[in-house]
């Protein structure tokens, strides 16, 4: 009886684990028991587990994430140096947001990825095309959000802070600032998916390094165990940041707030 | 004097917004003759005019059609599928417990990741013709459409699936008839969404593995420094998915009127 109450109350993470270790163990059985099929097509858990402990044991996919990393943090951080102030403007300024506003929402709503084999031609094939991109693609989450944290920013604190002789900076860093904090955070969490996106084809479309360009060599090679495991790592590092910038997001605003990604 | 005043004061969003976007594209056109651009740069250099002209010859020549065509076919069939999957899996995912504890780790895990990155792998399967395209598609906009449905089918009103269970209804009509049209406003919510990934899909998925296609075109254009048809191919895009977000933003805002106050307020 009691484990019976003890199930109910963990119902969820016990059926998630044992649906992924089930589905890993079913995968591994199917292939090495009931069918066979072309290791050229398919390949299975413990030889795509083989291949990671090769890759992190022979320091082959260091060297990759860390050529990926260095182009995401300064596309990344550019991002967030240029978009915050941005927005923060767009937001308090009526004029700013009239003018800069429509112009956004266009780039924000295209695929502006379409304009990576440019950027790759004009900035080669090394950091500086790949960052372009990062940034052009993260930036737009930063400016949105930054502009929706101002604008619900409360009118009341605003003028108690003018009532008592604030100035303007006073506002923008004792009101402003605190109160788009938690806009911050949902506008990474969306600006670093779509971070990785342009890694990805920044590094699909051209490249001699990286995690994105081992991916495409391993597809090439027919290397499929390789293949998987470098995809499993970056699924991995994926769900570690964005789920941890929605816990972060709950902490700091339990209401759903921020803009959905486009 | 005060009659344009308050001919701009009336139209001040739209005169600022548009006058910024004109004058962007004014300031574009005008680059060289302002200024000689050395030879490395103007051969990534175009104009505006430039691009409307080159847009024009690839109209004659029948290229964007064919181009377009198969990128259509790539992203409706793609999105379709999305919508056949999506939609009865995030229905059965909000409303029964066990699948839904069953199936959160894979969906979690594969909306945080940006499916891109399964390209090469779709490549391998699906060959370079549309299939792997259209799988490209498919992964892209799945999700949103899946766990926005589920996002709905959660939020339904508790009173009203109580009230149509204690007429007898059994699951299928309370999901007829309280949980899909409570579900729509967020279900066209995920639509938006997916529109967007599915735009992403076809266009990244073109560059790699395609001999037809707009993004096709414009790998190719650039590899040429063909710089006009790359940016005629980029601003279809822009201008598609402008045009599909303004429609399903329409639909949004048209659902979304009848909804919360009535359903609160009885």
């Amino acid at each position: 009886m009691a484990l019976r109450d003890r199930y109910y109350e963990h119902q969820r993470p016990i059926l998630g684990t044992v649906s992924v270790i089930g589905f890993f163990l079913l995968w591994e059985w199917l292939l090495t028991s009931v069918v066979t099929v072309d290791p050229f097509f398919l390949t299975q858990p413990s030889k795509v587990a083989a291949a990671a402990k090769e890759l992190f044991l022979g320091g082959a996919i260091w060297q990759d994430l860390a050529v990926s990393s260095k182009a995401f943090l300064w596309g990344f951080s550019a991002a967030v140096i240029v978009g915050i102030p941005t927005g923060v403007f767009m937001g308090w300024r009526r004029r700013a947001e009239y003018t800069l506003d429509p112009f956004f929402t266009a780039l924000y709503a295209s695929p502006l990825v379409a304009l990576a084999p440019l950027l790759i031609i004009i900035f080669g094939v090394g950091l500086t095309g790949k960052v372009v991109l990062v940034f052009l693609l993260a930036v737009f989450p930063f400016i949105f959000n930054a502009f929706a944290g101002v604008k619900s920013t409360d009118r009341l604190l605003v003028n108690v802070v003018r009532s008592f002789g604030g100035k303007e900076k006073d506002i923008y860093w004792k009101v402003i600032l605190p109160s788009i904090l938690p806009y911050m955070v949902a506008g990474a969490r969306i600006a670093i998916g779509r971070g990785i996106v342009g890694i990805i084809v920044g590094e699909f479309y051209a490249a001699s390094e990286g995690i994105g360009f081992a991916i495409s060599r391993f597809g090439d090679t027919y290397r499929l165990p390789e293949m998987f495991a470098a995809i499993l790592v970056l699924m991995i590092l994926a769900v570690v940041f964005t789920e941890g910038l929605r816990k972060l997001e709950n902490v700091l605003a339990p209401w759903k707030i921020g803009q959905e990604a486009r | 004097m005060r009659a344009l005043a308050n001919f701009y004061r009336e139209r001040e969003p739209a005169i600022l917004g548009g006058g910024f976007i004109l004058s962007l594209i004014l300031a574009w056109q005008s680059v060289p003759s302002l200024v000689s651009l050395p030879q490395g740069i103007s051969l990534f250099f175009t104009t505006p005019v430039e691009v409307i002209k080159a847009f024009h010859q690839l109209v004659v020549q029948n290229q964007i059609q064919s181009h377009f065509y198969v990128s259509a076919v790539e992203f409706i069939v793609g999105l379709a599928l999305a919508i056949l999957v999506g939609l009865p899996l995030g229905l059965v995912m909000g409303r029964s417990k066990i699948l839904d504890a069953m199936l959160d780790p894979f969906v979690t895990a594969f909306n945080a990741t940006p499916r891109l990155i399964f390209l090469p792998l779709l490549i391998l399967w699906f060959g370079i013709g549309i299939w792997s395209k259209i799988t490209i598609v498919f992964v892209g906009a799945v999700f949103p459409l899946l766990i926005n449905t589920y996002e709905g089918v959660k939020n339904v009103d508790r009173v009203l699936v109580n009230v149509v269970r204690s007429f007898g209804a059994n699951e299928w009509q309370t999901m007829k008839t309280v949980v899909l049209p409570n579900s729509v406003p967020y279900i066209v919510v995920g639509l938006r969404l997916a529109i967007g990934r599915a735009l992403l899909g076809v266009v990244v998925g073109e560059f790699f593995a395609a001999s037809r296609g707009l993004g096709y075109m414009i790998a190719n254009a650039a590899t040429n420094y063909k710089v006009d048809v790359v940016f005629v191919g980029v601003t279809i895009f822009m201008g598609l998915s402008l045009i599909l977000t303004y429609f399903v933003k329409k639909l949004e805002s048209r659902l979304s009127r009848w909804r919360p106050e009535t359903a609160k307020n009885f």
